[in-house]
């Protein structure tokens, strides 16, 4: 698919006639370099309360995006808004932010409960010990407030400092990769908390390696490839945008070559091969044919179909292919 | 300010750190005190040049202060935690600020109580001379400090480039090039510690009180303008 394609799409998708929501936060012609390295080129999307999934490959520049959605880093060419202000330098703006980076930017010396205080005090919070006491309360951590937080796990670390960020209950959250460390009863804490915060009307950009959980949880991704917005929209608008893309379907079936034989004569499929543990592997490019298609031409050659599956039916993939196109 | 103000007093009370600011601030106390029971000691002239002058302003004193000053906001910077203070609603110099007061908190005391110390020892309970040792030195603490705090936000090499300042600066230029002098920290502190107390200290170089005073100002408020600049327009690691 052409990058033109794709900005065409974004520009539908994010620009919706109808979108009665107003952009909470602001990217225009956003470009930032450091010395001839371009981190970010020209890049420009609205966020509008609820999750924004901030995703791409290691390098493609969302760290520097989100660093100057939140006014730690500037902008060499554009400008970022929140709430219709400049986030950068505008210190007033940030009772309305709450900010979690990516790194582990704890004070190991400090009790749990400390820090999430100091961080209340910072923000002009009026309630500072009840507010705290919510705060801990929402990443399930009473048990630990008054434990140094250098005898924490990673995991636990985490989400002390989302109870710092939320403690002043901001209306937008900028999370840097906050699963790091998480197990997965926390992922599961994580995500119930995240779409609390959802139904009450926060705007929410969430940036994680954890594909997955992201795809679970964003209502909107904003894809970054090499600097740049390769698309954004709901993970399945963009899979939608994406079907001229070849896909690799995994069929497992009582006669894998009797089936290859078959299959391979179907206008929708391109090509196939019988991996060596049995498995036929079809490569098309229309997956909504083959779907119809595949289970008649089983039942018309009397072959048992046991398992059907999507190879690269994830957002890994979809980078991928992102970046070789 | 009071959070910040908390926040890097506990950051900067090391227990080696201070190990090391009392090592650095008992010497000038032990070798006034090694002096005075030398027969072959200099005189008064080159007590007050060599001690109060070259070691205790021109050495210990930023020497001190730069252990404190330059880890103010330079150990923010390294360990990333500045951003938890600039994501917050605070004015920048309300950052800037109570990050210098700090600075000063720690590093004041020794210093002034070297100094103090040194100075009683050394003029025999001449309270006025003692007086004057010591407010200069907390004058000159300051102003160091406002320097090497803005030092630790500009540079990752904080440590490294305020030795160098305080080595070929304070303690050469500064010390044999009359016109350096005009851009020293030592010299102004020594201006105030003559102001105060003329009579004790007539021998040493100096320029008037009032300019010392309003040199003084101009360094730890510009330094400290400079700090609040850096912090509005760096980026945040």
């Amino acid at each position: 698919m052409s990058t033109a394609i794709r900005n065409a799409d974004h520009a539908r998708m994010s620009s919706a006639p109808g979108t009665a929501t107003e952009p909470v936060i602001r990217v225009q012609n956003v470009s930032r370099w450091f010395g001839s390295v371009v981190a970010v080129s020209d890049v420009s999307f609205d966020v509008t309360p609820g999750i924004t999934g901030l995703l791409g490959p290691n390098g493609a520049g969302k760290t520097t995006l989100l660093r100057m959605m939140t006014g730690l880093a500037g902008v060499s060419t554009g400008s970022v808004t929140v709430f219709g202000e400049p986030v950068r330098d505008n210190p007033p703006l940030y009772r309305r932010i709450g900010v979690m980076s990516e790194h582990e930017t704890v004070y190991g010396f400090m009790k749990g409960r400390e820090f999430v205080t100091m961080m209340a005090r910072l923000r002009d919070v009026p309630d500072v010990e009840n507010a705290v006491d919510r705060a801990i309360e929402l990443v399930d951590l009473a048990d630990a407030q008054y434990r140094p937080m250098e005898t924490y796990s990673r995991g636990m670390r985490q989400r002390m400092r989302l109870a710092a960020t939320l403690v002043h209950e901001p209306d937008v959250l900028i999370l840097d990769e906050p699963l790091n460390g998480a197990d997965p009863r926390q992922r599961l804490h994580f995500k119930h908390l995240l779409e609390t915060l959802k139904a009450q009307g926060k705007t929410i950009v969430i940036s994680s390696h954890i594909l997955e959980e992201v795809e679970q949880l964003a209502d909107t991704v904003l894809l970054i490839v090499n600097g740049k917005l390769a698309a954004s929209g709901g993970f399945r608008a963009i899979r939608a945008a994406l079907n001229q893309r070849p896909y690799h379907v995994r069929i497992i079936s009582d006669a894998p070559r009797q089936l290859a034989a078959a299959v391979v004569k179907l206008a929708s499929v391109d090509a196939v091969h019988v991996d060596p543990d049995g498995a036929l592997v079809v490569l098309s490019r229309n997956v909504g044919d083959l779907q119809l298609e595949l289970p008649r031409l089983a039942q018309a050659e009397r072959i048992g179909l046991r398992r059907v599956e999507p190879l690269d039916d994830s957002l890994e993939s979809v980078f991928g292919y992102l970046v070789d196109a | 300010m009071r959070s910040v103000y908390l926040l890097t007093l506990r950051q900067l009370t090391g227990k080696w750190r201070l190990a090391i600011m009392t090592v650095l601030a008992a010497m000038p106390v032990i070798i006034t005190v090694l002096m005075l029971h030398d027969e072959s000691a200099g005189s008064v002239d080159q007590f007050e040049q060599a001690i109060l002058g070259a070691m205790l302003a021109g050495s210990i004193a930023p020497l001190v202060v730069l252990a404190i000053a330059a880890a103010a906001f330079g150990n923010e910077v390294e360990d990333r935690t500045l951003a938890n203070l600039t994501i917050s609603p605070v004015p920048r110099w309300k950052i800037a600020l109570p990050k210098l007061l700090a600075t000063i908190t720690i590093a004041g005391p020794f210093i002034a109580l070297s100094a103090l110390l040194t100075a009683h020892v050394a003029f025999i309970a001449d309270w006025p001379a003692t007086i004057a040792v010591t407010i200069s030195a907390i004058v000159g603490v300051a102003m160091y400090a406002s320097l090497f705090v803005w030092l630790g936000l500009v540079s990752t090499q904080a440590i490294g480039v305020g030795l160098l300042y305080i080595v070929l600066w304070e303690g050469f230029f500064a010390g044999f090039v009359s016109g350096a002098r005009m851009l020293s920290v030592r010299y102004y502190a020594i201006a105030l510690m003559h102001a105060m107390d003329p009579r004790r200290f007539a021998t040493l170089d100096h320029v008037s009180g009032v300019t010392a005073s309003i040199v003084a100002t101009v360094v730890i408020g510009g330094f400290l303008a400079l700090s609040v600049r850096r912090l509005r327009r760096m980026d945040v690691p």
